[in-house]
């Protein structure tokens, strides 16, 4: 095992060059493009900062994307919600639309850290982040958002099933591109979902599982039709239980589909053992425990089950 | 390192400054003006000692770079009570309520509680514990802080006294 | 059994000269007439027993309080610490040229640098303030750096080098006593040995119907302060060094730095600035800065600050002793328990800090095996002690200095048997609880003050334990949640037990009445800033707001050791109530010659001083000190107060080693989750036997806090170590309970007066955390059939122990 330097001498200084606050987006890759590699994107910052101080990271300029216009609304297009770039946590969380139409994401946006943290770090921030639990990249991934990138080269959309690529990494270069929007569909009449946390305080501390789920009935009411499961951290990226989903899909509602589908998200998960946020079997043990609770929520919320 | 124009409010004084991009907001509050009301604790977001209002939102200011209040204004501990030598409806409550130990995460209550009280003037237990979740106190377990945000809210006078 | 005479609490009484023109007390510590200081007066309390708004919170809700940190900046330089990478390691050689030549730093210092002795801590020097030829836990200084700015200070640490040699390391305290064991100190890794011998504990097993045993273990705990500790060194004019800072213990503060500058006591000067929480951490993390800051600023010249960030306070500062308790407890059928036998393995760390005996008792590992057995009475009790060196950061002094491990032990024991008995856990508390007259397991008999049952019938009934207790159970259909119901007895000393424990106090008056207070002891939130003088104006006779609090300046202040051991509000508040009496015989001797009546028949009550027969005769206290002025009367007092020797054989562990206890009982209602393991504490109870509340508001803040610290200990905090590397330096990772976690908590404040005490009070700043952890642990064990041994009982740990327990409750 070792130890650097950095681990006992902390430092208060963040170490940058430059702070920069372009008005346009143009403007802002224009930053990133004159500073090849060596300058980043900053949002909100809880995370960058803290990373700088660390010294986990080492730039020479900061682009503050928080100015660009356009970045900070939430609205409904046809079944679409929209989430601008710079929309913060709190945002999320108390907004009415979220909350009706995407309840697991203004309940996930909710619990991250606390009131002060989730006034100022963005939605967005927390997807690029890339931590395998962070707390709307789960709720995001069971609703099949998806995010626009834009860069120098153009604007392209990547779904959040294929943005995240390994801890702390994602389909997005921050050093070049800037996530500008979070796009993903509405919650429908016949959708049910819900959102379980498990964490050892009630505030301030990332999860030792969290869990979202989306599950859609039939017009009677009897058949799941389709499921999304994603959760974490039981892989090195937000995950979700696709095999679990798919022994869901078009099984009867009742008691004997969820236990099977919280036995098969018990093997598909695969934690690690982690000396402070808890063994990998205790994990497994509670994917299975939440699995079952958030499907029998989902589908009482879809009034396919009596409470 | 070139120094960059920072224009904000800090408790309703206009400040300009030139400044290191690096200046993280904290330091610019204590170091630079002396407002040593805002703490340090932790200086990762963690504890809350350091919260101010930007633009009346609870942020921690040990994560927030100084440049981020370009054109905005901020609020600290120091600019509650509306005249010198008076006290503001949450501290005269903090005060009589026996809400204040060691006073370290103090003016990080009262900003978190401020924001709150802002927004829902007469919040619930639950709601108060809420807005205060981001703030840690190792004296007071919390329970005459609650109290004395409760009669802060209640407090229909509210008249600043001295 | 009896204890032998010799050790009984004396009776003392008042010895007074005669003298012409006043009476002098004088006081010897044989006879002293300590009765008459809980005494009082037949027009009751006017200021002490009162809440007071506390004199410092306007203050700190406007911003104004300054702390360490607050205080500008320029003209210091930053000091900063060098750290071991390494949990033990020699040190071949050091190279710090190119650190030098960095510009902007003006002194790189290595041990040869040490003008004086190389060696600091509380009780026993032996930690370096720069370690010469090894390293003993991750984080031993190993070079200071002071430098124009804190970056260049750092950038400097970067730039020393050096060679170590990596040495075989030990981490757990069994280990370490393995004759094998890579050898820590010089004098190998066992600190100290402590036995407690009473009765004959095999004749009382023998004799028991039922015998449990169980082991217990407890992690590192971290003070967790809100302010990181910093400290500042000022070279003066005339010589002096000058180090101020946040500090529980300044004359402490004061003996090491001198020692290590090589200078007499008295040309050191240490100030303490008002904490922003101790809890025990800043006994002695103020030493370590203090000296450290001390050196380079004798080296340079100069100003030193030094400041910790919050990692650098969770690496280096001292941390509670982790601890292996191994209990064995025999009882009869009928509840009666008759033998306790304990081995407590008692993890000291790199270096000794506050853990060693000071004789006869203070240590906090003596203070472990003392209170092992519990507040209960047993005839037969056999404790082996064993404090070890590892080379993991060191355990100090926090909130319990010992006591709230032990206390996670018997309590859970107690309630294991009980349930085996068939009893109820109170049943068997009220079955062997201390009462007046009670004996305890170092044969001290407890003569006076005894609320232990007091305590427990006001905790029952404040929080209708008969009634809950028929409500546990399932409370969900789903049988996913099950209420449970925990109590959690506990005793605790107030004073330190050192031969040397005592307190001043001065009190001046002024010739316009208004008073200053000058005491050693120091403000870290539990509020002696407010307590102290209530006291001294009650005594007076004054107003709160009369008197000024003099911050503790050891040039100013008379030694008073520190602010520890719950001694504060007792001792010194003892000595205050003898300087002020003091000074008030010059104040009521001229109102005497004012008002023309004999000075027996007045009384000073509100800065007013009147003839007790006929009150509406009186003159100010302002009036009376302008006279004393005017005639020459002494207005000055002066106040000093030891508790009386504290005794314990070193073989046996029997005597009497703190002269006064306050007992206390918690009762906490959980729900558990039983498929997740999840706590949540729906209803709290704490009732507190104080003696006397001088500030009751802030002596409830006292219990909510402690509860809160308490709980912490129960379901959430754990420093983690690997190979002697602590995982969670931070404050992300390292747990305390939030305001979401935290139940509301009702309190009871319970009063068996203390005949030594000021207005009969004991202490209470440490005893609210320690019935916390167990009351909690033995709810969720009623809760959901686990029991946590192995401390926190965090979600994982009572899913695993539902597991082992066969699976969750039927009902």
């Amino acid at each position: 095992m070792s130890y650097e330097f950095k681990n006992f001498h902390w430092a208060r200084d963040i170490r940058i060059d430059n702070y920069l606050m372009p008005r346009t987006l143009d403007e802002a890759l224009d930053f990133l493009e004159k500073h090849q590699g060596k300058a980043q994107v900053i949002a909100g910052g809880t995370d960058v900062i803290s990373q700088l101080r660390h010294r986990d990271l080492e730039v020479d300029a900061l682009v503050d994307i928080t100015r660009l216009p356009d970045m900070d609304g939430i609205r409904q297009d046809g079944e679409m919600i929209t989430l601008g770039a710079c929309v913060t946590h709190a945002q999320t969380a108390l907004s009415p639309l979220v909350r009706e139409k995407a309840a697991i994401l203004a309940k996930g946006a909710g619990s991250l850290g606390s009131p002060q943290i989730r006034n100022i770090a963005t939605v967005a921030g927390n997807l690029v982040s890339g931590h395998p639990a962070a707390d709307t990249s789960i709720p995001l991934l069971a609703l099949n958002a998806s995010v626009l990138i834009a860069s120098r080269e153009g604007q392209r959309v990547v779904p959040l099933t294929e943005f995240f690529l390994d801890k702390g990494r994602t389909a997005i270069d921050c050093r070049r591109e800037i996530l500008i929007q979070i796009k993903f569909p509405a919650m429908q009449g016949n959708q049910g979902s819900c959102h379980l946390r498990l964490s050892k305080r009630q505030s301030l501390t990332i999860a030792i599982l969290v869990m979202a789920a989306v599950v859609k009935v039939d017009p009677q009411k009897k058949i799941i039709q389709e499921a999304a499961i994603a959760m974490g951290p039981v892989a090195p990226t937000p995950f979700r239980a696709l095999q679990t989903e798919a022994l869901l899909a078009g099984a009867a509602v009742c008691k004997e589909t969820i236990e099977r589908a919280a036995e098969s998200a018990y093997a598909e998960a695969n934690p690690i053992d982690s000396a402070i946020w808890g063994s990998a079997q205790y994990k497994r043990e509670m994917v299975k425990v939440f699995v079952r609770r958030g499907l029998e929520n989902a589908l009482i919320e879809a009034e396919a089950l009596v409470d | 390192m070139q120094k960059v124009g920072l224009s904000c409010k800090v408790n309703g004084k206009k400040v300009d400054l030139e400044i290191q991009p690096d200046t993280m907001l904290v330091d610019l509050l204590r170091d630079t003006l002396r407002l040593t009301g805002t703490k340090e604790g932790c200086r990762e977001g963690e504890c809350g000692a350091c919260t101010v209002l930007l633009d009346g939102l609870a942020v921690n200011s040990c994560l927030i770079p100084a440049l981020k209040a370009q054109g905005k204004s901020v609020v600290t501990i120091e600019g509650l009570a509306k005249a010198e030598g008076q006290l503001d409806n949450l501290q005269q409550h903090f005060v009589a309520e026996g809400a204040v130990q060691c006073g370290f995460c103090t003016p990080g209550m009262i900003l978190n509680a401020k924001s709150l009280l802002d927004r829902i003037p007469d919040p619930d237990d639950k709601e108060i514990r809420y807005a205060i979740s981001g703030v840690l106190c190792r004296c007071t377990g919390y329970q005459k802080i609650v109290h004395a945000i409760k009669a802060a809210s209640h407090d229909k006078q509210q008249i600043p006294q001295g | 059994m009896k204890a032998p005479p010799d050790l009984l609490l004396r009776e003392h009484s008042m010895n007074e000269k005669n003298d012409e023109k006043k009476k002098v007390a004088t006081l010897t510590k044989e006879r002293v007439d300590l009765q008459k200081l809980s005494k009082i007066l037949s027009g009751g309390l006017s200021v002490a027993g009162q809440s007071a708004v506390r004199t410092d919170a306007r203050r700190k809700v406007t911003g104004t309080q300054r702390y360490g940190a607050d205080y500008a900046q320029d003209g210091f330089l930053h000091g900063k610490i060098l750290r071991s990478p390494h949990p033990h390691a020699l040190i071949k050689s050091i190279n710090s040229d190119k650190a030098r030549a960095l510009p902007g730093v003006v002194a790189v210092l290595t041990a040869k640098d040490i003008p004086g002795r190389n060696g600091f801590g509380a009780i026993i020097p032996d930690q370096p303030v720069i370690c010469e030829d090894k390293v003993r836990f991750v984080g031993d200084g190993v070079a200071l750096v002071a430098a124009e700015t804190e970056k260049a200070a750092q950038a400097a640490l970067g730039l020393i080098e050096v060679d170590y040699e990596p040495l075989p390391a030990v981490f757990d305290p069994r280990e370490a006593l393995k004759k094998d064991a890579p050898r820590i100190h010089e004098k190998g890794n066992l600190l100290s040995q402590n036995k407690l011998r009473k009765g004959d504990v095999d004749k009382g097993f023998d004799q028991a119907e039922v015998i449990l045993e169980r082991t217990y273990q407890v992690p590192f705990l971290d003070h967790a302060y809100l302010e990181p500790d910093i400290c500042m060194a000022v070279p003066q004019q005339d010589g002096i060094m000058l180090v101020e800072g946040p500090m529980q213990a300044p004359f402490t503060v004061r003996r090491n730095i001198n020692a290590v500058l090589g200078v007499p006591v008295n040309r050191v000067r240490v100030r303490q600035i008002p904490m922003g929480g101790g809890f025990g951490g800043k006994e002695d993390s103020p030493i370590d800065l203090g000296c450290r800051a001390a050196v380079l600023a004798y080296r340079t010249g100069r100003p030193v600050r030094m400041s910790l960030a919050r990692e650098e306070v969770a690496l280096q500062t001292c941390k509670r002793h982790p601890m292996i308790m191994k209990v064995k407890i025999g009882a009869k059928k009928d509840g009666s328990l008759v033998a306790f036998q304990g081995v407590i393995y008692d993890e000291q760390g790199a270096y000794a800090s506050l853990g060693p005996i000071i004789p006869p008792a203070g240590g906090s590992h003596i203070h472990s095996m003392i209170m092992m057995a519990g507040p209960y009475e047993i005839p037969n009790v056999h404790v082996d002690a064993y404090l070890v060196y590892t080379n993991h950061p060191y355990g100090g002094a926090m909130r319990g200095f010992g006591a709230p491990q032990v206390h996670i032990a018997h309590e859970q024991i107690l309630d294991e048997l009980a349930l085996q008995l068939g009893m109820s856990p109170l049943d068997i508390r009220r079955k062997n609880g201390f009462r007046k007259g009670s004996a305890t397991a170092t044969g001290q008999v407890l003569d006076q003050s005894v609320g232990l049952q007091d305590s427990l019938e006001a905790c029952a009934k404040r929080f209708d334990w008969d009634r809950k207790y028929k409500n546990r159970g399932y409370v969900d259909e789903q049988r996913t949640k099950r209420r449970g119901l925990g109590v959690g007895m506990g005793w605790y000393r107030t004073s330190i037990g050192t031969a040397g424990d005592a307190c001043g106090a001065n009190v001046h008056v002024h010739e316009d009445g208004s008073v200053l207070l000058f005491t050693g002891i120091t403000e870290m939130g539990q509020g002696a800033y407010t307590v102290l003088p209530q006291i001294c104006a009650e005594e007076l006779g004054v107003c709160l707001e009369d008197v000024r609090y003099v911050t503790p300046d050891t040039d100013m202040v008379p030694e008073s050791g520190p602010t520890v051991g719950s001694r504060s509000t007792t001792l010194m508040g003892n000595a205050i109530i003898l300087a002020a009496r003091q000074v008030k015989e010059s104040i009521l001797e001229a109102a005497s010659e004012i008002l023309a009546v004999p000075a027996d028949r007045l009384e000073a009550r509100a800065a007013k001083i009147f003839d007790r027969e006929a009150p509406e005769r009186g003159i100010t206290f302002k009036a009376a000190a302008a006279k004393c002025m005017a005639t020459g009367k002494r207005l000055i007092g002066q106040g000093w107060w030891a508790p009386p020797t504290p005794s314990l054989d070193p073989e046996t562990g029997q005597g009497n080693p703190y002269f006064v206890y306050t007992y206390a009982t918690h009762m906490a209602e959980v729900i558990v989750d039983v498929e997740t393991g999840e706590v949540a504490i729906t209803d709290y109870a704490a009732a507190f036997d104080v003696g006397k509340a001088i500030n009751p508001k802030a002596l409830e803040g006292q219990i909510e806090g402690g509860v809160a610290m308490g709980m912490g200990y129960a379901l959430m905090e754990k420093i983690v170590t690997e190979a002697g590397y602590i995982q969670n330096l931070s404050l992300r990772n390292y747990l305390i309970p939030t305001a979401l976690d935290v139940p509301e908590i009702k309190s009871v404040i319970v009063e068996v007066e203390n005949k030594y005490g000021p207005y009969g009070a004991k202490g209470i700043g440490e005893m609210p955390n320690i019935p916390a952890t167990p009351a909690i642990l033995n709810a969720i064990a009623d809760a959901c059939g686990g029991r946590i041994r192995t401390l926190p009982a965090d979600s994982e740990s009572i899913f695993r122990a539902i597991q082992e327990a066969g699976g969750p409750p039927d009902k």
